[in-house]
C-alpha cells in the first residue's frame, strides 16, 4: 500500500529522488556535534514562530494595556504561563546559541572563501534576531518596555543626518504612543520573522552550493597545502545528513528544549509592573544580551562624544563583523595556525562577557 | 568511533527510532500548552450581571401590543477587560397588562429584528424570520419563539440579566 502511494508520487514528481537528494547531503564526520548549532537555531526559530502565533490569540498591542493582556496570558489562560515562558526562554537561548554558532564558525575559519556569502547571510540573520528580541521586550508593555522604547528610539535619533526622522518613523509619530506599539508589533510579528524565513533557506542553499567543509580536523589525512582551494572539498570521512547528522541535531535540540521547558515552567516569564509615568524610583534595565551595549553607552559623555556610543562604535563593530571574510583572507583554517584571529576572537568574547557582567550592575541609585 | 548508518543497518534503525521518539516528545511537549491555551476559554464561566431597565410605573403607560425598544447596558468582565455590552430589550404589554421582555435577536441566527408597524410583526432582515408581537414564529426559518430576558422587579424597578429564559445552550446574548 505504502509502496503504491510512493510510486504514485514518484511517477509524477520523483519524490523519493528528491527526498534522497535532501537527506543524502554529505557531512564531514569527525566534528558532528559541533555542526548541530545551525539546526538547533532553526529548531528554536520554529518554536518561536509556533508559540508566537498562539500568544497572538490573546495579545493586544495597545500601550499600556498590552501589559494587562500579557498578565492575563500568564495568570488566567490555562497553561499560558508555560507558552509565554517558552517564548521568552527560547528567545534568550536562541540569541545565546547564535553567539555560540558564530563563534564556532569564526574559530574554525569556516567563513573563508568560497563561503563569504554564507557568513554575510548569517550576519543578517543575527542582526534580525537581536532586533526581534528587543522588539519582543518592548511588546510586554510593562515599565521596562516603555523606557526601552524611549531609550532605543533616542539612540536611533543620534544617527547622523537622518536620526531625527528615524525616531519619528520608528515611533509612528512625534511621541511614544499607541502608534509606536503598533509599529513595533508589526515589525516583531510580520516584518522581521519574514526576513528570517526568507534568509534561512538562502543560508541553507549556500551550504549546499559551497559544501559542508567543516573544521580543519576533518582534513588530517589530506596531503594538499592549506592554500589549495581543493583541499577543503574532500574531508577524510563523511556521513549522510539523514540519519547520522540529523540524529545528533535532534539530541541537541531535545536537550536544549528540555532546559527551555524547565526554565519556562520553573521561572516563567516575569511581567513586571504596569508603566507608571510618575514613578520616582524605577530603574529600567535591559535584557542580558543588550547589557554590553548598555554599558558602552555610559563611556562617551557629552555632546561631542555621544555619537561614538550610539552610532559609531556599534556601526563600525557590525561593519567589521559583516566584512570579516574580506578582512581575514588567509587560507589557514585551524585556530592554532592563525593565532592573531584566535586571540582577537577570544579577547572580543571576554570583552563582551565583561561588559555584560558590569552592565548588569545598577548604574544609578535606585531611589531619588 | 561509533559506526555510521551506512556501515551498520542496525545503527541506522536505532537512529531513526531515536529521531522519531524525540520528534514525538517535542511535538507533544509543545502541543500541550498550545492546546491548553487555545481551549482555555472553555473553562471560563460567563459573567452574569443585573442591569436596571427602568421603573415599572413608566412601563405601565406604553401602548398595548406595540413593542417599546429600551436599551440596557451590562458591565461584564471578559479576559483582562470590563466590557460594556449594550443590548436592546423589546418591552411588550399584552391586553391583560402582562409584560414581556424580549431580546431583539432573531432566534434563527441572531440578527437584529425590525418592528414593522404596518404588518404588526418583527421581521428579520437577514434570512426572513417573522414573529408576531408576542414572540411566536409566524414565518421563516427561526426554530423557536423570541428569547425572553431573565428579569425581576425590585422596589418598582425592572432589572434585566444578560441571560435568556429557557436557553440551555446559551445561544444568542
Amino acid at each position: 500500500m505504502l509502496k503504491k502511494i510512493q510510486n504514485w508520487f514518484d511517477e509524477r514528481i520523483g519524490l523519493t529522488e528528491l527526498i534522497n537528494e535532501f537527506n543524502g547531503e554529505r557531512i564531514p564526520r569527525r566534528g558532528g556535534w559541533a555542526y548541530t548549532f545551525g539546526s538547533l537555531l532553526a529548531f528554536l526559530f520554529t518554536v518561536q514562530v509556533t508559540t508566537g502565533i498562539f500568544l497572538l490569540f490573546y495579545y493586544v498591542p495597545y500601550f499600556p494595556m498590552a501589559r494587562n493582556a500579557t498578565y492575563y496570558i500568564k495568570h488566567h489562560v490555562f497553561l499560558g504561563n508555560i507558552l509565554l515562558g517558552i517564548h521568552l526562554w527560547a528567545a534568550f537561548t536562541m540569541i545565546f546559541f547564535l553567539l555560540v554558532h558564530m563563534s564556532r564558525v569564526y574559530f574554525s575559519g569556516a567563513y573563508k572563501k568560497p563561503r563569504e556569502l554564507q557568513w554575510i547571510v548569517g550576519m543578517v540573520l543575527f542582526s534580525v534576531v537581536v532586533v526581534l528580541g528587543l522588539t519582543g521586550y518592548m511588546l510586554i508593555g510593562n515599565e521596562n518596555s516603555w523606557w526601552t522604547i524611549n531609550v532605543l528610539t533616542n539612540v536611533a535619533s543620534h544617527t547622523p543626518i537622518i536620526g531625527g526622522f528615524l525616531r519619528i518613523v520608528v515611533r509612528g509619530g512625534t511621541e511614544t504612543s499607541v502608534l509606536t506599539m503598533q509599529h513595533i508589533f508589526a515589525v516583531h510579528v510580520w516584518l522581521l520573522p519574514i526576513v528570517v524565513i526568507l534568509f534561512i533557506p538562502i543560508h541553507l542553499f549556500l551550504i549546499r552550493k559551497t559544501g559542508h567543509q567543516g573544521m580543519a580536523l576533518e582534513y588530517k589525512n589530506s596531503k594538499l597545502p592549506d592554500d589549495d582551494i581543493n583541499k577543503w572539498k574532500h574531508p577524510d570521512a563523511t556521513v549522510p545528513f539523514f540519519p547520522d547528522q540529523f540524529y545528533k541535531d535532534m539530541i541537541i535540540s531535545l536537550a536544549v528544549f528540555a532546559v527551555v521547558y524547565i526554565l519556562a515552567v520553573v521561572y516563567g516569564a516575569a511581567i513586571g509592573p504596569m508603566y507608571r509615568p510618575l514613578a520616582l524610583n524605577f530603574a529600567p534595565e535591559a535584557d542580558w544580551y543588550f547589557l554590553a551595549n548598555e554599558e558602552l553607552l555610559k563611556y562617551f559623555p557629552g555632546h561631542g562624544l555621544i555619537i561614538f556610543s550610539t552610532f559609531l562604535v556599534p556601526t563600525i563593530g557590525f561593519a567589521i563583523l559583516f566584512a570579516l571574510p574580506f578582512i581575514d583572507r588567509g587560507h589557514e583554517r585551524s585556530p592554532f595556525k592563525r593565532p592573531a584571529a584566535t586571540v582577537l576572537g577570544i579577547l572580543f568574547l571576554l570583552l563582551l562577557v565583561y561588559l555584560t557582567l558590569i552592565g548588569g550592575e545598577p548604574k544609578a541609585p535606585a531611589t531619588v | 568511533m561509533t559506526k555510521s548508518s551506512e556501515e551498520s543497518p542496525s545503527r541506522r534503525t536505532f537512529m531513526m527510532v531515536v529521531i522519531g521518539l524525540i520528534s514525538a516528545v517535542i511535538g507533544v511537549a509543545l502541543a500541550i500548552p498550545i492546546l491548553g491555551e487555545v481551549l482555555s476559554p472553555l473553562f471560563k464561566k460567563r459573567d452574569i450581571v443585573w442591569s436596571k431597565l427602568g421603573k415599572v410605573n413608566d412601563l405601565a403607560n406604553i401602548t398595548p401590543l406595540t413593542p417599546k425598544f429600551i436599551p440596557v447596558y451590562f458591565r461584564v468582565k471578559e479576559g483582562w477587560t470590563v466590557n460594556t455590552l449594550p443590548r436592546q430589550v423589546m418591552v411588550v404589554k399584552d391586553i391583560t397588562g402582562k409584560f414581556y421582555f424580549f431580546s431583539n435577536q432573531c432566534t434563527h441566527l441572531g440578527c437584529p429584528l425590525h418592528w414593522i408597524p404596518a404588518r404588526q410583526k418583527f421581521m428579520c432582515p437577514c434570512h426572513g424570520g417573522m414573529f408576531n408581537v408576542l414572540g411566536k414564529v409566524v414565518g421563516g426559518p427561526p426554530p423557536r419563539p423570541l428569547y425572553v430576558w431573565v428579569h425581576k422587579i425590585e422596589n418598582g424597578t425592572v432589572l434585566i440579566q444578560n441571560k435568556f429564559v429557557d436557553n440551555p445552550k446559551e445561544r444568542g446574548v
